[in-house]
C-alpha cells in the first residue's frame, strides 16, 4: 500500500470519490453559487454585476416602482410564469399522449428490433434544436408544407396562421423533448412482465382495464420521470417560444434568456433562474417522497 | 358424465406462413370431464402448455376446434371464457397487495362489493393464507406466492382451473405438501383441474386421468395405474418411471402366452395381449420393482435365471441393483434392505432373478 494515501477508510472513501466531487463541483456546484450570488447584486447597466448587495432582482419579479418610487404590485412577470408553467404542462401532457403509445409499441417489438427503434427516437438529437425548430416554420408557416397544399386545392382560401400561437410553441417542446418522454417510459415498460397481462385477461380484464389496472401502474415511475425530464426543459425552454412563438408573448426561458442578452439585467435573470430552480427542486422533493414511500409499501427497500 | 373440455382435432403451428413454421401440436383430440383432475404430462417442448394456453385462450388454435361445456369458444377473447390460468411463475400483481390480487377477477366481473369481500375471505382461508391478505407479493415466500396464485385463479369460480407447472418454482418438500392439498382442493372444490407438468411423480400422484404427450401428440391417456402398468408404447414407458427395455423377436404364441426370444437364446414368456404374430420384432419392458432377487438355489423356473451383481445404489429405503443375466441382458431391479439394515446382496453375488409372466409388457413400438 502506497504510502500518500490516507490512513482511514473514511479518507480512502473520500479520495475514491473525489473525482465525481470536482466535476459535480465544477459543472454544477459553482455556476449555481455564482447565479445565486449574482441574483442578489445590483445589475451593470453594460452587462454583468456591481458588487452591490440588493434584494432589487427578486422584488422586480412581482413588484414595479411608481412614478412615486412607492411600490406596486406587478404581474406582468408572474404573468409570465404561469404561462410557461401552463405550456409546458400541456407539451408535457401531448407528450406523455404521444410518447407512451411508441414507448409501448417499441416494447412489444421483437428484442433484437427494439434497439434499433431506440436509436430512431434518438436521432433527432443528432442536429442542432435551433435548425430543427427552425424546420417547423417552414412546416407550419405561411404558405408551409401544411398551408400550401390545403391553398392550392382551395380547401382553405386564406393562412391557417398557425405561426406565432401558444400551439405552435406546445408544438414545437412536444416535438423538442418527446424523446425524453419515451426513454424512460420504455426502460420501464421493458421490465414489465407481460405475462402479467395475460393473468389479467385470465381474469376477466379488457383491454383497457389491461392498461389501467396492470401496465400504467406499474410503468408509473417511468411515466413520472419522463414528465419531469420533458416538463422541466420546457419550462426553461427558449429556442421554441423565440422562433415559433414569435416573441410577442414572453416565457420564461425567453424572459431569463432575454436578461442576460439585451437587458443587461444579469441579478434579475439569476433571480428568476433561481425562482425556477426552487419550484422544480421543490416538485422533486415530492416525487422522491412519494416514490419512497411506495418503495416502502412494497418492501422494496 | 359431463365432458367440460373437447379437444377436437386441435393443431397449432407457429409462424405458420414464414420458413421456420413450428407445429407445436398435431390433432390432438381428448375428452376432459367435469370434475376431473386431468394431468398433461411430457417433457419440455412436447406441446402441454401450448395446450393449455390454447383452452386459456392465449393462442388461436390453427386448425381443428376447442369446447368448453358444448360451447365453441375459439372466437372468444382470454377475459369472456370461464376458465382460469394459475402461471408457472405465478404471474401476481406486484402493485397490488395479497387481497387486491385475489379480488382482481370479481372485480372485473363486476360483483358486488360485499360478495368480493367475503369470497376473497373465503378462498384466502381455503389456501391458509387468511392473514397475509394486506401484504404484497415480493414479501411472500414461493409457497405462499403459489398460494396466494391458486386463490386467485378459484375465487372467480371457474368452471375449469387450468394449472401450469404450478409447483416446479417449490422445493421439494413443499412440492410434495402442495400436492395433496392441491387434490384435496380439486374434491373439495368440484372444479374440474387441468394440470401441466413434466413431473411423472406429481402426474401419478395425483391425477384422475392423464394425457402422455410427446412431440405434439398423444402418447397415451389413461388413469395412472393405466399408464404405469401398460404404457402404450416405449415412449410412455421410459417417462413413467424406471423400467428396463428389452429388445428381441416373438418366436412362439400360445392361447395366453407370448414366448419372446433376446438376446442369442433366452427365452422370456408374457401375457398375450393379441396383439402380435411370431416373428415380429419387439420391445419388451420390465419394471425393476417387478423383479424379485433372492439366493441362488439352482430352481429352473422359465422366468427365474441367474444373474450377476455388478452394480449397486443404496437410496436408504431401497438399493437399486444392476444384474447382468448373460446373453447380453442387463437388468435393473430393486430389493429392500433386510430388517437389520443391511444389503441383502453386494456386489459381485450370484443370485436367482424371476418374475412373474404377468410383469413384463411387450410395446408397441
Amino acid at each position: 500500500m502506497s504510502d500518500w494515501l490516507p490512513k482511514s477508510q473514511a479518507g480512502r472513501r473520500w479520495l475514491g470519490l473525489a473525482p465525481s466531487y470536482i466535476v459535480i463541483g465544477i459543472f454544477m456546484l459553482i455556476p449555481m453559487v455564482i447565479m445565486a450570488v449574482f441574483s442578489f447584486l445590483e445589475p451593470n447597466p453594460y452587462g454583468g454585476v456591481k458588487p452591490v448587495g440588493s434584494w432589487a432582482a427578486y422584488i422586480k419579479i412581482a413588484f414595479e416602482y411608481d412614478l412615486e418610487d412607492k411600490l406596486v404590485f406587478n404581474p406582468g412577470y408572474l404573468n409570465i410564469i404561469w404561462r410557461s408553467f401552463q405550456l409546458s404542462f400541456g407539451a408535457t401532457l401531448l407528450c406523455l399522449i404521444f410518447g407512451f403509445p411508441v414507448a409501448y409499441y417499441i416494447t412489444l417489438q421483437p428484442e433484437n428490433r427494439r434497439n434499433f427503434y431506440i436509436y430512431l427516437v434518438t436521432i433527432p438529437f443528432w442536429t442542432n434544436l435551433l435548425i430543427r425548430t427552425f424546420a417547423w416554420i417552414i412546416i407550419l408557416g405561411r404558405g408551409g408544407v401544411i398551408e400550401a397544399p390545403l391553398l392550392a386545392t382551395g380547401i382553405i382560401d386564406d393562412s391557417l396562421r398557425m405561426m406565432y400561437t401558444d400551439g405552435a410553441i406546445a408544438i414545437g417542446l412536444t416535438y423538442s423533448y418527446l424523446p425524453l418522454m419515451v426513454l424512460p417510459i420504455y426502460a420501464s415498460l421493458e421490465k414489465l412482465d407481460f405475462r402479467l397481462l395475460d393473468a389479467a385477461s385470465d381474469l376477466y380484464a379488457n383491454r383497457l382495464e389491461i392498461m389501467t389496472k396492470v401496465v400504467i401502474p406499474l410503468c408509473k415511475p417511468g411515466i413520472i420521470a419522463g414528465c419531469i425530464l420533458v416538463f422541466i426543459p420546457c419550462v426553461g425552454a427558449f429556442i421554441a417560444p423565440n422562433l415559433l412563438g414569435g416573441g410577442k408573448k414572453l416565457m420564461l426561458g425567453s424572459l431569463v434568456q432575454f436578461q442576460f442578452a439585451s437587458a443587461r439585467n444579469w441579478p434579475f435573470g439569476g433571480a428568476l433562474s433561481m425562482l425556477l430552480l426552487s419550484v422544480v427542486v421543490i416538485a422533486l422533493i415530492f416525487y422522491a417522497r412519494a416514490a419512497k414511500n411506495r418503495a416502502a409499501l412494497e418492501g422494496s427497500a | 358424465m359431463t365432458t367440460a373440455v373437447d379437444i377436437r382435432d386441435v393443431t397449432k403451428i407457429y409462424s405458420p406462413d414464414s420458413s421456420q413454421a413450428v407445429t407445436a401440436l398435431e390433432n390432438i383430440s381428448l375428452t376432459i370431464n367435469d370434475n376431473e383432475f386431468f394431468t398433461l404430462l411430457g417433457p419440455s417442448g412436447c406441446g402441454k402448455t401450448t395446450l393449455l394456453r390454447l383452452i386459456a385462450g392465449f393462442e388461436q388454435v390453427s386448425g381443428g376446434e376447442i369446447m368448453l361445456f358444448d360451447k365453441e369458444i375459439e372466437n372468444l377473447e382470454p377475459n369472456r371464457r370461464s376458465v382460469n390460468t394459475v402461471f408457472q411463475h405465478y404471474a401476481l400483481f406486484p402493485h397490488m397487495t395479497v387481497a387486491d390480487n385475489v379480488a382482481f377477477g370479481l372485480e372485473r366481473l363486476k360483483k358486488p362489493k360485499a360478495e368480493i369481500k367475503a369470497t376473497v375471505e373465503r378462498v384466502l382461508t381455503l389456501v391458509k393464507m387468511k392473514e397475509l391478505g394486506d401484504r404484497r407479493p415480493n414479501q411472500l415466500s414461493g409457497g405462499q406466492q403459489q398460494r396466494v396464485a391458486l386463490a386467485r385463479a378459484l375465487a372467480p369460480s371457474p368452471k375449469v382451473l387450468l394449472l401450469d407447472e404450478p409447483l416446479s418454482a417449490l422445493d421439494l418438500k413443499l412440492r410434495q405438501a402442495m400436492r395433496e392439498e392441491l387434490k384435496q382442493l380439486q374434491r373439495e372444490t368440484g372444479i374440474t383441474f387441468v394440470f401441466v407438468t413434466h413431473d411423472q411423480e406429481e402426474a401419478l400422484a395425483m391425477s384422475d386421468r392423464i394425457a402422455v404427450m410427446s412431440n405434439g401428440e398423444i402418447q397415451q391417456i389413461g388413469r395412472p395405474t393405466d399408464i404405469y402398468e401398460h404404457p402404450a408404447n416405449r415412449f410412455v414407458a421410459d417417462f413413467i418411471g424406471d423400467t428396463n427395455f428389452m429388445d428381441g423377436e416373438i418366436v412362439n404364441l400360445s392361447d395366453d402366452l407370448v414366448t419372446c426370444r433376446i438376446g442369442a437364446q433366452s427365452l422370456f414368456e408374457t401375457e398375450n395381449s393379441g396383439h402380435h404374430k411370431v416373428g415380429d420384432q419387439v420391445t419388451l419392458s420390465l419394471r425393476p420393482e417387478k423383479i424379485m432377487l433372492s439366493v441362488l438355489e439352482g430352481n429352473n423356473d422359465t422366468n427365474q435365471r441367474p444373474g450377476k451383481v455388478t452394480n449397486l445404489i443404496y437410496l436408504g429405503n431401497q438399493a437399486a441393483y444392476s444384474v447382468d443375466m448373460g446373453d447380453g441382458i442387463q437388468l435393473t431391479a430393486q430389493a429392500r434392505p433386510r430388517e437389520d439394515g443391511e444389503l441383502p446382496f453386494a456386489i459381485g453375488d450370484s443370485i436367482a432373478v424371476s418374475f412373474s409372466t404377468r410383469a413384463m409388457r411387450v410395446l408397441a413400438e
